[in-house]
């Protein structure tokens, strides 16, 4: 308990740091490219064209049905889960190897170790919201208005950089030690979109199947979003008991990070 | 009067390691694998504020290791280890981020130094004049040869004004007028009373600027004490062991090496 305040109170005393180093970052992986940091952008759209075609040309998807019974066509439910998916995937992936990659660099006398993969995050964060900007857009193009529902957006995004940041102390912490942990997350977390109701309805499968996927706090996120979009239910509220177990699972996850981080992060340097 | 730095019976154990499965082996098992290596085998050492402390050495001695230690980058594995006031290490292109430009590593190096926007601003000028590069600052660090690389280091870590300044061997880039540039301002530094310490192959640069030599012999202070001494005893030491034959160095480093 003590070390996840520790952590949560250099994340707020840094809080600048983190937003300076966070723009330097999308700047320095998009500066050879003529387009710059728009290819983030550009990418995450290739990639929803080719699940859209694949899924809705050749493998014919039906609409999905969401809780208020209101049916939902495939493509949108896909985008609207996707946009989660990819953010949860690169900051995962990237804050995984932030430390090692930067030890050398941070290596530094006082400098807070815990925000490194903070601002790995947040550069993904801010291509995460332009994202929602267009796929907004898009919902718009489709039929699905701007509604009251949007602002449960404002605790679901909070609540998805609590878990991602819990997750990457953890994992910044162990690929620093054994370079492999950042590969075999890697191979999970591509194993992971097909546990989620990102591609699929995983949900409607039925018991028991169908319950222990929700215990992957991703499924709650992700139906989040969704209700937000398509404005179908206060979801953190209607599914209240799941929002407990998502709490209580992320901040067990943030302590075990915060213990992890502070208990290694001054022999950082060594495991190089 | 008072001391910036004292280290009391400094260790530092590194493994070695034959294969990753040892090391591996070494991360989960209570049982201890591969060979423990000390670079640094109980160092004793103290400096007073306004001191210039070179550390003279054959390759091996854990002068590196040492400095890292002071400059807080690696932990110490046993021993006691007291730094006073902020350290800034300067060695031979130390980390900047090769995609972004010169200016753009300038202002991140010094925000991860702990300084804000406004003093960064206050400072931006100072620094690129002094590191000489011009209308270069704006051009991406991957295109910067190694010596406009350590000119900028050189200039971010003088100017913002440390208490306890680390020189790894980072004059020996660059051309004969920026070296005296720097030369010149370690000089000021001195002046102002700040505390050096100046890794340096060139033992003519350690006579000019230090009071005081530490000769570091595998991982253990040999001597320290006033330059002109200490001097004088590593250059006949390195003059002996010259005369050595290939064979007799190697068995001299072997014994001492590995002998804890």
């Amino acid at each position: 308990m003590k070390s996840m305040f520790k952590i949560l109170k250099e994340q707020f005393q840094y809080f600048y740091l983190i937003r300076r180093l966070s723009a330097f970052e999308i700047k320095s992986e998009n500066r050879n490219n003529f387009l710059g940091s728009s290819w983030e952008v550009i990418n995450l759209v290739i990639q929803v064209a080719i699940y859209w075609f694949v899924f809705s040309n050749v493998m014919e998807r039906s609409d999905v049905t969401l809780a208020n019974g209101e049916k939902i066509p495939y493509i949108f439910w896909l985008l609207a889960g996707f946009i989660l998916w990819v953010f949860f995937f690169k900051s995962t992936l990237n804050s995984s190897s932030s430390i090692y990659s930067r030890i050398r660099i941070l290596a530094k006398m006082n400098f807070p170790m815990s925000i490194v993969p903070s601002f790995v995050i947040f550069s993904q964060l801010y291509i995460h919201i332009v994202m929602i900007l267009i796929f907004v857009i898009i919902f718009h193009i489709g039929g699905y208005f701007a509604n009251i529902y949007y602002i449960q957006l404002l605790y679901f995004i909070p609540a998805t950089i609590f878990l991602i940041l819990g997750l990457s102390l953890i994992t910044s912490t162990l690929s620093t030690i054994v370079r492999d942990v950042h590969m075999l997350l890697n191979a999970v977390l591509r194993m992971f979109i097909y546990l989620s109701p990102v591609l699929w309805d995983i949900g409607k499968l039925g018991a028991p199947f169908g319950d222990i996927v929700k215990l992957n706090p991703l499924f709650y996120l992700l139906e989040g979003y969704r209700a937000a979009f398509f404005g179908s239910e206060w979801y953190f509220i209607t599914h209240w008991e799941y929002s407990i177990y998502f709490w209580v699972l992320s901040i067990l996850i943030f302590i075990i990070g915060s213990n992890l981080h502070l208990k290694f992060r001054r022999h950082f340097v060594d495991y190089l | 009067m008072e001391y910036v730095i004292e280290l009391e019976n400094v260790k530092k154990k590194y493994k070695l390691y034959k294969n990753q499965k040892e090391r591996l082996l070494d991360l989960i098992l209570p049982k201890s694998y591969g060979e423990e290596f000390y670079a640094l085998k109980g160092v004793d050492f103290k400096a007073q504020a306004g001191d210039t402390i070179g550390f003279v050495g054959i390759n091996g001695s854990g002068k590196s290791t040492l400095l890292n230690i002071v400059a807080g980058i690696s932990p110490e594995t046993s021993g006691s280890v007291i730094v006073r006031g902020q350290t800034a290490l300067i060695s031979v292109a130390t980390g900047f981020k090769e995609s972004l430009t010169g200016r753009e590593n300038l202002e991140m190096k010094c925000l991860m130094l702990g300084f804000s926007k406004q003093e960064i601003d206050a400072m931006e000028e100072e620094i690129i004049e002094f590191s000489e590069l011009n209308r270069f600052i704006d051009q991406p660090m991957k295109n910067y040869s190694s010596g406009m690389k350590s000119r900028l280091g050189f200039a971010i870590s003088v100017m913002v004004d440390p208490d306890i300044l680390i020189i790894d061997e980072a004059l020996s880039v660059g051309d004969a007028t920026f070296t005296k540039k720097c030369l010149d301002k370690i000089k000021e530094f001195q002046q102002k009373g700040k505390t050096i310490i100046f890794v340096s192959h060139s033992n003519y640069q350690i006579k000019q600027f230090c009071n005081k030599v530490v000769w570091l012999e595998y991982g253990k202070v040999k001597a320290y004490g006033p330059t002109v001494e200490t001097m004088k005893a590593y250059e006949e030491f390195i003059a002996e062991f010259n005369k050595l034959s290939k064979e007799e160095k190697k068995a001299y480093q072997e014994k001492h090496k590995f002998n804890n």
